[in-house]
């Protein structure tokens, strides 16, 4: 201990608990540059700026609008890996505006647990339900009470229209059925195709004008029996 | 091959441990230069082990009173159990943090743990002056002494390494009444594994707390430990980092259909390395102030501890964290290697080159002991290649649960 006779004890102390201040002052900053970055900056964008992105997304894709970063379900629900890990599910463009404005949206019980594929999701309209499919597995972790009590949230369905998130391990397994990027964006245009297959007789004039599908396509094709083709298109 | 296929079935011995082939072809497929170099370093590195029981240590190693530890304590035993905490880091991610993603590198994390113990055992063997003595430690109450703690977990550790392993061991002999009580016994075993981790990593850090008159104060300090803890988890990061890479490239065949997204765990590796790293660097900065050692900042030592600090800890703390934030798994490859290499310095620094380090003679390891403990890593690396060859560690069997 000779060669330290520079420091007093006092000193010494001063030093130590500087140290430890100055440790927790810049992990704080290394921390959030560890955990920041160009993937976890874009599931941000998309989650607190759904418009814009939305908006880009809905010239390249045509009628039917999907954000990067979003994985979708043949069944027309969506899941979208959070920064904290979690997934959000919800339903897509497409099922929205296929179905229209609902009454009733039925969601699952915090807890419980989901299987991609299996049905999740109830909307209810004019006295008729259809389910919708969860796009992965997992256990419920939170519900979008807003979403059940206000349907007409469905209206931003990557934002606001989100309807719950699930703690799931399989992400890597479940991914693999689902659609992402390019791919997703030329499945929803098909499946816009095959929707403007059955439009053309009784709506052909309003799609060839070039403009957006209206909201509630399935009600407008068949007002008694629309549960039959938004389950079709919905594989539930 | 097709064609000895389609004359006669391959027989048990053939499929199993010949890989389906005949004894000619599968020893024309041993010709190799690695093989030959492996097979040159056991073939002088075993009769030299053997040396060693015949004649005693002195015949061999460069060993003495005032240093009886070498490069078999602080290279085989030291830094090979270090390296080898990959097998409880990732176990504890995998089963009891629920980090399911890292399932496809569980397996081979913990492989590597069982042969990395099984070699320290070996080394520890043949640096104990009367092995034979080794039983006292399970008849003795020897609770007062720190050895008495790593022998002890050492041995349980490895029991439970073995279990663990015995799961892609029976899957392959196909004996599903003896793997499947073992497959649901997995979260129990890595309770177990974590428990006496982290009881014998850091006892091989208490083990220096003795010693505070002949550990350079720039590494001694009573915390050291926490220390060890610490820096057993970066190797269990660092290392299953290093070994997933190479398994990926060498035993690429392997994975073909296979879609598991290596470069995303290594980047999830990475991102915990960074943070563990990171508090490592100021805790051993807290060591030094607290040992009032800032004095001893200069000469040898003060350089060959800031290359540590500054080389070997900080610079892949960054480079974790930069290849995380960036989602670039080749930096963090980068500073695997340097984590690695990080543990290698950190215990040869504490068990031999700052130990003893005012002493007016000082240990230099003979070539026996260089040779013995170079033969040990490639006897494990081999028996890690054959095993990976044969039973299901790099792919796990579809019907085996996530666990």
């Amino acid at each position: 201990m000779t060669a330290n006779a520079f420091l007093a004890s006092y000193s010494a102390k001063v030093l130590e608990y500087t140290l430890a201040i100055t440790y927790l002052i810049l992990f704080v900053g290394f921390w959030r540059y560890v955990q920041g970055g160009k993937v976890a900056q874009a599931a941000k964008a998309v989650a607190h700026a759904p418009e814009r992105i939305r908006e880009a997304a809905r010239g390249a894709a045509g009628w039917f609008s999907v954000p990067e970063a979003v994985y979708l379900h043949p069944g027309h629900t969506w899941a979208r890996l959070e920064s904290d890990g979690t997934v959000t599910v919800g339903l897509d463009d497409f099922a929205h505006r296929l179905v229209g404005p609902v009454a009733e949206v039925g969601l699952p019980q915090l807890g419980a647990g989901v299987s991609q594929g299996a049905a999740a999701i109830r909307l209810g309209a004019d006295h008729k339900t259809v389910s919708m499919l969860s796009p992965v597995d997992g256990t419920v972790v939170a519900v979008n009470r807003s979403a059940a009590e206000q349907p007409e949230r469905l209206g931003d369905p990557y934002g606001a229209g989100w309807l719950f998130k699930v703690k799931t391990s399989k992400l890597a397994a479940n991914a693999k059925q689902l659609l992402s990027g390019e791919g997703a964006r030329r499945w929803l245009d098909a499946a816009g195709e095959s929707l403007a297959a059955r439009l053309s007789p009784q709506l052909g004039h309003v799609l060839q004008d070039g403009g957006v599908p209206i909201h509630g396509i399935a009600r407008e094709l068949d007002p008694e029996n629309w549960d039959h083709i938004a389950r079709e298109f919905f594989l539930s | 091959m097709t064609s000895v296929a389609a004359t006669a079935q391959p027989n048990w011995f053939q499929e199993k441990i010949l890989l389906g082939m005949t004894g000619r072809q599968y020893l024309r497929s041993l010709v190799t230069p690695w093989n030959f170099a492996a097979a040159a370093i056991i073939a002088v590195g075993v009769p030299l082990m053997i040396w060693r029981f015949a004649f005693g240590l002195a015949s061999v190693t460069n060993l003495s009173q005032t240093q009886p530890w070498g490069v078999w304590i602080g290279f085989d035993m030291m830094t090979g159990i270090a390296l080898a905490a990959g097998g409880f880091t990732i176990g504890a991610t995998v089963e009891l943090f629920g980090l399911k993603e890292f399932h496809p590198i569980e397996r081979p994390a913990i492989l590597t743990g069982f042969l990395g113990y099984v070699m320290a055992v070996i080394g520890l063997i043949l640096d104990l002056g009367r092995p034979w003595n080794m039983v006292q430690v399970m008849i003795r109450n020897g609770t007062h002494s720190v050895l008495f703690e790593v022998a002890w977990c050492v041995m349980c550790y490895t029991t439970v390494l073995s279990l663990e392993f015995a799961v892609p061991f029976f899957e392959w002999l196909g004996w599903k009444r003896l793997y499947t009580p073992l497959r649901k016994a997995l979260l129990a075993l890595t309770v177990l594994s974590v428990m006496f981790s982290t009881m014998h990593q850091s006892a091989l850090g208490s083990l220096f707390i003795i010693a505070p008159g002949k550990l350079h104060p720039l590494w001694y300090s009573p915390w050291i430990w926490i220390f060890f803890f610490i820096t057993a988890v970066i190797a269990g990061i660092s290392m299953v980092i290093v070994e997933s890479t190479l398994s990926h490239q060498v035993f690429a065949e392997k994975f073909k259909g296979q879609h598991v997204d290596l470069d995303k765990l290594t980047i999830g590796l990475g991102k915990a390395g960074a943070i563990v790293m990171f508090a490592y660097f100021f805790l051993r900065l807290q060591g030094v102030v607290d040992g009032h050692a800032f004095g001893y900042v200069k000469g040898f030592y003060g350089a060959w501890w800031l290359l540590e600090m500054v080389g070997l800890v900080l610079l892949p703390a960054f480079l974790y964290a930069y290849g995380a934030r960036n989602r670039n798994a080749r930096v963090v490859r980068i500073g695997g290697i340097l984590g690695v290499i990080m543990i290698v310095f950190n215990r040869l620094t504490v068990s031999l080159i700052a130990y003893n380090w005012d002493q007016p003679v000082r240990y230099v390891p003979s070539w026996q002991e260089i040779w013995v403990s170079i033969t040990l890593v490639t006897v494990g690396v081999l028996l890690f290649r054959w095993i990976v060859n044969r039973m299901p560690v790099l792919t796990p069997p579809a019907d085996a649960p996530a666990h």
